[in-house]
């Protein structure tokens, strides 16, 4: 099963905030929605263990997630994988970051999923919905995150 | 002497006697392979892979065992080495993996076993094993499949797909009449892959015994017997020190005759370690590695003349056997039954062939209440009928009686190879057809099309192939297909019937009582029916396929009537008279010429242990193996009547009529209930069930919220009524039922919704017809 979404936020920071933060894996980390533990593995990738209940499939899952800056400095890709309680999860996301010029930073985040086991069986059903919301979330996150560090 | 004009009324066989198992069932005291307890029990958990089609890189148990409570963890290499990587399937043809080894070739495919002091542990302790993949190219189409371009198989010798080429009849004949006829169908149809799903899963607790060197498998068995045959030369464990117990199953439908991987792990795990080591299935396991059923991809060619007189049959089918060539069917039958596919018809010519392959999805082909892809068949003939009907424009009862096999044909020697024992078909119909009212409802039907109102009428006049059977022909792993009784009569007139078979919810210990009782005279509630214990049972292959009637239920009256003879003697010893003045009448042994003068049975049984005559062995008990001589051939009408919303694409199936003829009725009421349990199944599977994979092959059925059994809710009313041409050749002219309603219902459905849709231009819609599958079929047409 592959799946696939977009979207934007618009964060109150330059863009060099904003590309320092979501290089940082343990800022991204905190991101996480459901995040149960997570563990710093070098500059650029960090182990997460993440609560997840997605119709009957409930429990812990495990990932690994690769932080990929791009040399151009406007594009952070991230993939994320890892799986539990049978099922496998491999997710590609990645951001566009925009400088707007006027203080603050559009991202641009697109991400796809393949799936595999108890969790592609929920399938379209659910499974879409929830994997866009941990993405989703994770990037208002960032958003959330920059703006509370500026304002202390 | 007095002239009997009536038949003497029947002493058991033909009454609704209440099933003497269900105050157990019903009071929740049925005791299941998980009731089973022995103390020091380990429990087994399986490691499946969430890939459909993977390397296997790396196992690492280390984690697994570390955790406190684990005992054991064994994979697909440790299974190879102690020589049981993998085992044979059921015709020989193939082996299948017990655990992975060296790759997965379906999703959820066994490939780690945690032995562990609680399931809950061993589940645990399952999720710590870690198994790393590298993914390889995944193939669910059979139509991809056999372009061979992904080899599933790789261990096999031959690189392809491909498993086999199967065909009967005569191709050139059926082609060359096909050609010539007036009027030809050459139509595609499924038949979906679904599961049987039975409420309890699979399960076992083997029991190796070090103190007595035997080994004991309590095991969810539809054929414990052949279970142990198969144990013994798989392991090289004596026969003698492998005991089997089947004991209360809940539900089989077929589901339960393999031998699946978690049985095997079970079984290697006690005897390595001595302990008890018990494994039940989860839902989710059921659904996904378990026998499946059907999966076919049918091609139904059909020559008629333009008034509807059937020339030539001809159908192509492409078989889904998933990863392993595991489909349960006897060794001479690779595509079962299929042969029927003539079904209730005057084929003058037919022709049928099949190729199966190998897919990365669960093996199985089990039969899911049908008797050897007799579903499979009944369902493409009964639908080509009305794809035929509808191409002559004609009434589908109409075309149905044109070409009827007639009684006085009887036996009928079908163009592929059956040789039919007994049949009325046109009688069965035209009961159906005035019980329905169907000419009302053809009127009924005009006038609601006339409003733009969409009511169907579905027929399906189907004929079964059951009772396998003569071994000659049948065999399982070189095991004919015969089966077995033991009855002892005790001396004060009661007694225990032990047969081959097992049944799980069919009504044995009420039905096998009925025939001691009828053949004997005696009272079917003191006959105690036992069945399942490989140590006590005569040897059998088992209860599914609707066999055990035709087979065991023949076993049961043979050994019943070698008592009877043996009885004679005591009775003559009795009466103080020849053997030959003594007949057997009215259910005793009387005096001819001597009214009155008579000992019954229990006062033979009696004398059996009392006062046997000189020179004969006490005691009154015999053991029958029975051979059949042929197949029995049930056969029925059923239709439905249907209305559809054009709208929503919602169906409702407002009236289903089932005529059934199974030879002689042993127990009318338990018949019924059968019919009833046959023909949930069939709704189930025309309306809602289907076994469907996603395109990365992921198996989307693996829980009952995505895989529907219907409730009483959903189920519809059903009418069910029979008449009755006794097999010739069965002892008690039984034909066996349980299957038939199963078999002939999915085709009366789909003509049904198909019926009521056709002035849209509406002409198939593919099973289960859910709503929006319907929707769809509506939309199409009015494009």
């Amino acid at each position: 099963m592959n799946l696939q979404w977009s979207g934007q936020e618009l964060v109150a920071a330059p863009k060099a905030v904003v590309w320092t933060f979501i290089n940082d894996p343990d800022k991204i980390s905190k991101c996480l929605p459901d995040l149960l533990e997570a563990t710093i593995v070098d500059a650029h990738a960090f182990d997460a263990v993440v609560g997840v209940n997605v119709g009957p499939v409930r429990g812990k899952f495990k990932f690994k997630i690769a932080l990929d800056p791009q040399p151009d400095l406007e594009h952070m890709k991230m993939k994320i994988s890892g799986g539990g309680l049978g099922s496998v999860v491999d997710l590609l996301a990645s951001a566009e970051i925009k400088d707007n010029g006027d203080g603050t930073t559009t991202l641009d985040w697109s991400g796809t999923a393949s799936m595999r086991g108890p969790v592609a069986t929920v399938g379209g059903r659910v499974i879409d919905k929830q994997a866009e919301r941990v993405i989703g979330t994770t990037f208002a996150n960032v958003k959330a995150h920059v703006a509370l560090a500026r304002a202390v | 002497m007095a002239i009997m004009t009536e038949a003497p009324e029947r002493h058991s066989i033909g009454l609704s006697m209440k099933r003497k198992e269900d105050p157990r069932f019903i009071q929740g005291r049925g005791r299941y392979l998980d009731d089973i307890v022995i103390p020091h029990t380990l429990h087994l958990a399986l490691v499946h892979s969430p890939y459909p089609h993977a390397r296997i890189v790396k196992i690492d148990k280390t984690a697994a065992l570390a955790m406190p409570g684990v005992k054991a963890v064994i994979t697909g290499e440790d299974l190879v080495a102690a020589n049981l990587g993998w085992i044979p399937t059921f015709h020989g043809y193939d082996k299948q993996m017990v655990l992975a080894v060296g790759k997965a070739v379906f999703q959820y495919q066994e490939v780690a076993g945690v032995i562990a002091t609680s399931r809950e542990l061993a589940l645990d302790a399952a999720e710590l094993v870690d198994v790393e993949y590298e993914p390889l190219d995944v193939v669910v189409d059979p139509f991809e499949s056999r372009k061979d371009t992904t080899i599933i198989r790789d261990d096999r010798e031959n690189k392809t797909n491909h498993i086999y080429h199967w065909e009967v009849g005569k191709r050139a004949e059926t082609d060359a009449a096909l050609a010539a006829s007036e009027v030809h169908i050459n139509e595609k149809m499924e038949f979906q892959r679904c599961h049987p799903a039975p409420l309890e899963p699979c399960g076992i607790l083997a029991d190796m015994d070090r103190g007595t060197g035997r080994l004991t498998m309590y095991l969810t068995s539809q054929a414990p017997h052949a279970h142990r045959t198969v144990v013994s030369l798989v392991t090289g464990i004596p026969e003698d020190k492998i005991r089997i117990v089947s004991p209360d199953i809940g539900g089989g439908f077929g589901n339960k005759v393999p031998v699946y991987p978690g049985y095997v792990v079970a079984t290697a795990a006690s005897v390595i370690l001595g302990v008890p080591v018990k494994w039940v299935e989860t839902r989710t396991e059921n659904l996904t590695t378990s026998g499946f059923a059907r999966d076919y991809h049918m091609n139904v060619e059909i020559g008629a003349t333009k008034d509807g007189v059937l020339t030539a049959l001809k159908v192509t089918t492409v078989a889904d056997h998933g990863a392993f060539d595991a489909a349960a069917d006897p060794t001479k039958y690779p595509a079962g039954m299929f042969g029927i596919v003539t079904g209730s018809y005057n084929f003058p010519l037919a022709f049928t062939e099949l190729d199966a392959y190998f897919t990365n999805k669960a093996p199985g082909g089990v039969a899911y209440r049908c008797s050897f892809r007799v579903t499979e068949a009944s369902y493409a003939i009964e639908r080509g009928m009305d794809m035929l009907a509808q191409r002559l424009a004609m009434d589908p009862a109409e075309l149905r009686l044109k070409n009827f096999v007639q009684k006085e044909q009887f036996p009928y020697a079908s163009p592929l190879g059956f040789i039919y024992d007994s049949g009325d078909y046109k009688l069965t119909f035209e009961k159906a057809l005035a019980k329905i009212g169907y000419a009302d409802l053809r009127k009924e039907q005009a006038e609601k099309r006339a409003r733009g109102e969409y009511m169907g009428i579905g027929i399906s006049t189907f004929t079964e192939v059951v009772g396998a059977g003569p071994s000659k022909l049948f065999d399982i792993m070189g095991i004919k297909m015969f089966d077995s009784a033991e009855i002892r009569i005790h001396p004060t007139g009661s007694g225990i019937v032990r047969t081959g078979a097992r049944h799980q919810g069919q009504g044995h210990e009420t039905t096998w009582a009925q025939i001691v009782a009828e053949e004997l005279g005696l009272d079917a509630q003191n006959i105690l029916v036992e069945e399942g214990d490989t140590d006590t049972a005569p040897y059998g292959l088992g209860t599914y396929a609707s066999r055990s009637t035709p087979v065991a239920g023949g076993a049961i009256s043979l050994a019943a009537r070698k008592i009877r003879e043996k009885a004679k003697k005591i009775a003559a010893h009795l009466l103080e008279a020849s053997e030959d003045d003594v007949e057997w009448n009215n259910y005793k042994f009387e005096l001819s010429g001597v009214p009155g003068k008579s000992v019954t049975m229990q006062e033979v049984a009696f004398a059996a242990y009392t006062n046997p005559p000189p020179n004969t062995e006490p005691g009154l008990e015999a053991v029958f193996y029975y051979d059949p001589p042929n197949m029995t051939f049930p056969h029925g009408a059923y239709i439905a009547v249907v209305d559809v919303d054009a709208e929503t694409g919602e169906t409702k199936v407002r009236r289903f009529l089932a005529i059934d003829d199974c030879g002689t009725v042993i127990n009318p009421m338990i018949v019924e209930g059968q019919i009833h349990g046959g023909l949930t199944e069939g709704f189930a599977i025309a309306f809602m069930q289907e076994i469907r994979f996603d395109e990365a092959g992921n198996h989307l059925q693996t829980n009952f919220t995505e895989y529907l059994v219907p409730t009483s809710l959903e189920t519809p009313h059903w009418e069910t009524d029979n008449t009755v041409t006794p097999s010739p050749h069965h002892p008690i002219g039984a034909k066996g039922v349980g299957e038939s309603p199963n078999v002939g219902s999915p085709a009366a459905f789909v003509n049904a919704v198909v019926d009521a849709l056709s002035p849209l231009g509406v002409k198939h819609i593919e099973m289960p017809m859910t709503r929006s599958k319907v929707w769809h079929a509506i939309s199409d047409a009015r494009k």
